[in-house]
């Protein structure tokens, strides 16, 4: 009943928006930045988190750049590392993790900020988006008082302006009825409806960046379909920046523009989307594309895995992390391979390079 | 106690006006009938299991064992405790409690009083308790694990160890002895002045609420700060960009507030009956104090008359953290579909 109202709003195409940043120079959000220019350079990013003398090391050495405007897919399993160093480039980490390396945002250094700086960049400079709406959203807030809460974090506005503001940025979002929605509670709205509002709050304070940590992944395929149109939209008309952190490759190859795949907290591949999955170079790139369950498979018969298990990052082996569970591993890979650029715009780190065009199930494969 | 689907129709105003609400409230009063029927029928059996009766108490150990069977069949107590049983629940329900075996007087009466300044202690205290408490725990939670919040721990785990008869004599030697500020003992009706009413009303209201200030403060401080590390809607609101009081308040207590009132709810309803040796060492005339005179003089007409009052103010309170609760969460609508 609720994923009705998500397809009807879908369905809508490009409606008018009474959002004052989509009419007009004057506008709410920052100008659209000129192409290529650097809005975030991580380097030699490094997560820690320390317990009872126990560390683990959940962040390597992760080094990316992202230009204004672009989306990247940020991909690897769980515990790669790939949300953590996300929520690193916000503060938002618990006070057990020490961070180090260096992450400038528009030539801001954001490692090192205090709590009173981080806070205020919160929501300004970069927002994020969560993976469960159903726990993002407190539960005992009407969704409007939420959104408002966002809206008057970082502008200085009254009640009612705030309101009006709130009220566009649901439209913005495409939730229809945005004045009715407005009272509800969370409890009342759909999985997808509920996403709507989490990014809704996360545009309210006219963000560059936008993380959307694993954001469609509790929701059904069409819901998933309709929030990953919306915010390709949104990057494009608000010219935001979008980073997407997903296990998901296909989510990936359809929606961003540029790709790095992480492993055991260090990036592996990083390529433009296109390139990537046409060349793919590193092993892992390969077993992950190759653990796609198919439509076209025999039925019954086991869905092909990537082979092993992820490393244990409180003691994580020298040399390369993939080694243990690649094919092609061998007494190089006992030193830690650099991610460097091999070709122009395409950076892996492997001592192997998957050759190019083979099969896309070559790597795992037989192991059904 | 579905949660409500129609989404948009109704604001959710205070729930318990609607009828699902009201029907709620039927529902739970009708099944507090077994439960203070049942906890009567216990006492009353539990009362006749004592050795002594009050017609015994009432003449002396001097009496002739005629003299107390004279006495007996005057207040009717040769009679089948069944008998009597029914007797007393034919009147309880039309709101006679019967008359004290000692004083004669009618039992409502008595409780009238007593049950006013037991009321007024217990409300007195968890006032306090819970005005202090709610800041203590936001701030201990502001910082875990900093010197507020460790000092607010060992102060809290202090009090909770600490029994409240030895609390209330230790009030009495600091306030009353020693500084000679606040009366040891005795009663002031509020009839003679707010003032000098809770003047004699502070030690005892403090003696109950240190306690529970201590254990409202711990688990107050737990949740929130459970809340805070562990609930996805708080590192949305940190992500907003919003102050960390902003986040603690405004998101992390109105969350945490749930739990608490359940655990108000709880202690309200033993709590009426827990103000026994308190009032008993403040020498306050309180239900309390008039159950320990009855026990003593065997006058189980009064002792069953508090008992069942203990019942039911049990089972109301647990009913209003109840429907409390369904007022202040959304996502709760008893009744409805």
């Amino acid at each position: 009943m609720r994923a009705h109202d998500d397809v009807l709003a879908g369905a809508g195409g490009v409606q008018e928006s009474h959002f004052p940043a989509l009419s007009g120079p004057e506008s709410g959000f920052p100008e659209l930045p000129a192409d290529g220019e650097t809005l975030l350079e991580v380097r030699d990013l490094r997560v820690r988190f320390s317990r009872r003398g126990r560390h683990v090391h959940a962040v390597n050495g992760l080094s990316y750049r992202l230009e204004a405007g672009r989306m990247l897919a940020i991909i690897g399993e769980s515990g790669s590392g790939k949300s953590v160093s996300s929520r690193a480039l916000m503060g938002l980490l618990p006070s057990t993790a020490t961070v180090t390396g260096s992450a400038r945002f528009a030539g801001t250094e954001l490692v090192g900020m205090t709590e009173a700086q981080m806070r205020r960049r919160r929501g300004a400079d970069i927002a994020m988006v969560f993976q469960d709406p159903t726990r993002s959203l407190n539960p005992t807030m009407r969704i409007g008082t939420q959104v408002v809460e966002a809206v008057r974090a970082h502008a200085d506005l009254d009640r009612r302006a705030a309101r009006r503001r709130a009220v566009e940025l649901l439209s913005l979002v495409r939730m229809p009825v945005p004045e009715q929605r407005f009272g509800e509670y969370p409890h009342q709205l759909s999985g997808g409806m509920r996403q709507r509002v989490m990014i809704a709050i996360a545009l309210a304070g006219e963000p560059r960046l936008l993380i959307a940590d694993e954001a469609t992944t509790a929701l059904d395929v069409t819901t998933q379909a309709q929030i990953m149109e919306l915010l390709v939209e949104l990057q494009h008309r608000l010219g935001m920046a979008v980073i997407l952190i997903s296990h998901d490759l296909g989510l990936a190859a359809s929606y961003a523009q540029d790709v790095l795949v992480m492993y055991a907290g260090r990036g592996v591949e990083h390529a433009a989307a296109e390139t990537l999955f046409a060349h793919v170079r590193m092993p892992y790139t390969r077993a992950l594309l190759g653990a796609i369950p198919l439509l076209e498979r025999e039925p019954h018969t086991l869905l092909p895995v990537v082979p092993g298990q992820p490393p244990d990052l409180s003691a994580l082996p020298a040399g390369c992390p993939f080694a243990p569970r690649c094919a092609s591993a061998d007494e190089q890979c006992a030193v830690d391979p650099p991610l460097t650029e091999h070709e122009p715009g395409h950076r892996w780190a492997c001592w192997h390079p998957v050759p190019d065009a083979p099969a896309p199930d070559a790597a795992s494969g037989d192991r059904s | 106690m579905t949660a409500s689907v129609d989404a948009g129709r109704h604001r959710a105003g205070p729930a318990f006006l609607t009828s699902p609400g009201m029907r709620l409230v039927g529902k739970r009063l009708l099944l507090a009938v077994p439960i203070v029927l049942g906890v009567s029928i216990l006492t009353f059996w539990v009362l006749n299991l004592i050795p002594g009766s009050a017609a015994q108490q009432l003449l002396g150990p001097e009496a002739t064992p005629a003299q107390v069977r004279a006495l007996e069949l005057e207040l009717g107590l040769d009679r089948p405790a069944v008998l009597r049983y029914l007797d007393w629940l034919g009147g309880a329900v039309t709101g006679d409690l019967g008359q004290s075996l000692v004083s004669r007087q009618p039992v409502t009466d008595l409780l009238g009083e007593r049950l006013a300044v037991s009321g007024e202690l217990v409300v007195l205290a968890f006032v306090i308790s819970l005005g202090l408490a709610v800041p203590t725990a936001l701030l201990a939670a502001h910082r875990p694990n900093r010197l507020f919040d460790r000092i607010s721990m060992v102060v809290s785990i202090t009090g909770l160890s600490v029994a409240n008869y030895v609390l209330a004599l230790l009030l009495v030697l600091v306030f009353a002895v020693q500084m000679a500020v606040l009366p040891a003992i005795g009663f002031v009706p509020l009839s003679q002045g707010l003032g000098e009413n809770l003047r004699s009303m502070a030690l005892p209201a403090a003696a109950i609420a240190f306690p529970l200030y201590c254990f409202y403060t711990r688990f107050l401080r737990g949740d929130l700060v459970d809340q805070l590390q562990g609930e996805d809607y708080v590192t949305t609101a940190r992500a907003k960009g919003i102050g960390p009081w902003q986040v603690l308040v405004r998101h992390a207590f109105r969350n945490s507030a749930f739990g608490l009132i359940t655990v108000v709810g709880l202690n309200l309803g033993s709590l009426i009956g827990g103000t026994v040796i308190v009032e008993q060492i403040f020498a306050l005339p309180g239900i309390g104090q008039l159950m320990l005179q009855a026990i003593n003089t065997r006058d189980f007409v009064v002792v069953q008359a508090c008992v069942v009052v203990f019942a039911v103010v049990a089972v109301l309170a647990n009913l209003l953290a109840d429907l409390l609760y369904a007022v202040l969460d959304p996502r709760i609508r008893y009744g409805s579909r």
